[in-house]
């Protein structure tokens, strides 16, 4: 694919992108277009390439082959850093923060990618940028814990931190491999409601990877059904029946042959 | 051959056979303990009740501690501007997986190799050679080698940080720089820093020991006093060494807690 304006006006255009581990495919050759402002869950078992396609997407792992551009420009051409920190900005399982700094440089460590050294070392003495660090962590309704070292802090509050860092990354695509996976019911709602919520307000697109229908219902506005490396289905969430991600998730026959000896 | 040597059977087997070696080959009888030493020892051993402890002697061993921490602290400090340079260099992180990269940490782990396998008894020897009898050669003398210590510690401290945060860094756009400032070193102070305090003990022994290269300070007063057969003094001097450590030890233990979780 060449440079310039992408087809259908998506943000994200991964063109026939796959990737293999050893001699395991992890992902069968796929597209995918994401378009401004869209909301994308992708629901699979494990194993079945979701993170492999997050990476894909994020750049942290080059595909085998195809290519994938954010906003018109090939992710292969870019040099790691600043440059694509403006595009793409993921979050992980674990919350990744460095835990004895202060929650203020967990939060401005999104700006790196902008700052110049000089300026970048400066802040561990001087915060810059240090109304941006406490307007957003308002914003999440943790905005008494700027000075806080990160590590007193409970669990939710590290993954606020954490979708703080990326906001002030503000970059055009915020990508989560299973941000709620490790939390309880009602505070993967609410985590769910504000990154959402702040994708909405700031017109970003957001690719997430879950499990919970409610929630995939709840929030989105397309779902991607993987299973071995496949996308078994790529539709909007209304028309997401509970039989399709039943089939999703189904064990294999042999598998479910095995459980049931393993209960009688 | 090597691997023969990994076997830890025969390894524990090899080491044995040179002790009772070591014990047969022995000249057991004669002159192999000195009888006369033990009239010494006695009385070295009774002089500690109790010590010298005269507000006149007392001025001079603080007086003599207060030298021996500032050669110590002096000597540390030069350490630390030695070892963190070099030991970020030989972390191999800051220009990480390039050939020019692991060159440069290769020579930097090969110059802490050098100067800390030196002794730092040597390093006086040589640098009174170069300077005379001075505090400069003293204070260089204890720097060098722990520069080349604390350079491997920090090295490795700094290299073996959890690698996840460091990843979250360089996906926001961090350069191995900043990666280095944000990530690493923070996640290893408090490793660093307790090393750190652990060597400044080491140094206030060293520096007490280098009196013979003609500084003031405890050991000089202990040599003194030794050479006089005043016990006692030597008592009184020696708690005023441990009394250093001791003081270190809780200093140490409160940045320590103040900097955990």
């Amino acid at each position: 694919m060449k440079e310039g304006p992408s087809p259908n006006g998506g943000l994200v255009v991964a063109l026939d992108i796959g990737k293999s581990f050893a001699a395991v495919q992890a992902l069968a050759p796929l597209s995918l277009t994401v378009h401004r402002g869209e909301k994308v869950a992708l629901a699979g078992p494990s194993g079945s390439g979701k993170t492999t396609l997050l990476y894909l997407l994020a750049g942290i792992i080059q595909p085998d082959q195809g290519s994938v551009s954010i906003d018109g420009r090939r992710l292969s051409d870019l040099r790691p850093g600043g440059e694509l920190a403006g595009l793409v900005s993921v979050m992980h399982q674990q919350f990744d923060l460095v835990p004895n700094l202060p929650v203020v440089h967990n939060v401005l460590a999104g700006r790196l990618g902008r700052w110049s050294l000089l300026r970048s070392i400066l802040s561990l003495v001087w915060p810059q940028e240090r109304q941006l660090a406490q307007d957003t962590l308002t914003q999440l309704g943790i905005g008494d814990k700027l000075q806080e070292r990160t590590s007193r802090l409970s669990g939710g509050e590290q993954q606020r931190v954490a979708l703080a860092r990326l906001l002030v990354q503000a970059s055009l695509i915020v990508l989560a491999d299973e941000p709620v996976s490790s939390l309880d019911p009602a505070r993967a709602d609410d985590m769910l409601r504000l990154m959402t919520g702040l994708v909405e307000s700031s017109g970003k697109s957001l690719v997430v990877s879950l499990h919970s229908p409610d929630l995939i219902r709840k929030y989105f506005s397309r779902v991607v059904g993987l299973r071995e490396g496949l996308v078994q289905f790529d539709l909007p969430v209304e028309q997401m029946s509970d039989g399709v991600l039943e089939r999703l998730y189904q064990l294999d026959d042999d598998n479910s042959r095995v459980a049931g000896v393993a209960v009688t | 051959m090597w691997r023969l040597l990994e076997n830890r059977r025969l390894l524990s087997l090899l080491l044995g056979a040179a002790f009772v070696w070591s014990l047969v080959s022995v000249d057991w009888g004669g002159a192999f303990v000195h009888a006369g030493g033990i009239g010494t020892l006695q009385q070295f051993l009774l002089a500690a009740f109790p010590p010298e402890l005269s507000p006149a002697f007392l001025r001079i061993g603080l007086n003599a501690a207060w030298q021996t921490t500032t050669f110590a602290v002096a000597s540390l400090t030069i350490a630390v501007v030695i070892g963190l340079p070099s030991g970020v260099l030989a972390s191999g992180q800051l220009i990480p997986r390039s050939r020019r990269g692991s060159s440069v940490a290769l020579g930097a782990r090969l110059l802490l190799a050098v100067i800390r396998s030196v002794h730092e008894l040597v390093w006086a020897v040589i640098f009174v050679a170069a300077f005379g009898f001075s505090s400069l050669a003293a204070i260089l003398a204890i720097a060098i080698p722990y520069g080349g210590i604390l350079g491997r510690i920090y090295g490795e401290r700094l290299a073996d940080v959890p690698e996840e945060p460091l990843r979250a860094l360089r996906a926001s756009g961090a350069s191995p720089i900043t990666v280095l400032i944000y990530g690493r070193m923070p996640m290893a102070l408090p490793d660093l820093l307790s090393y750190t305090f652990y060597r400044l003990e080491c140094a206030i022994r060293a520096a007490a020991i280098m009196s013979f290269v003609g500084i003031r300070g405890l050991g000089f007063e202990i040599q003194l006093s030794l050479q006089e057969l005043l016990f006692s003094q030597v008592w009184t001097l020696l708690m005023f060494l441990v009394a250093l450590v001791v003081l270190v030890d809780i200093w140490s233990t409160r940045v320590r807690r103040s900097l955990a979780a």
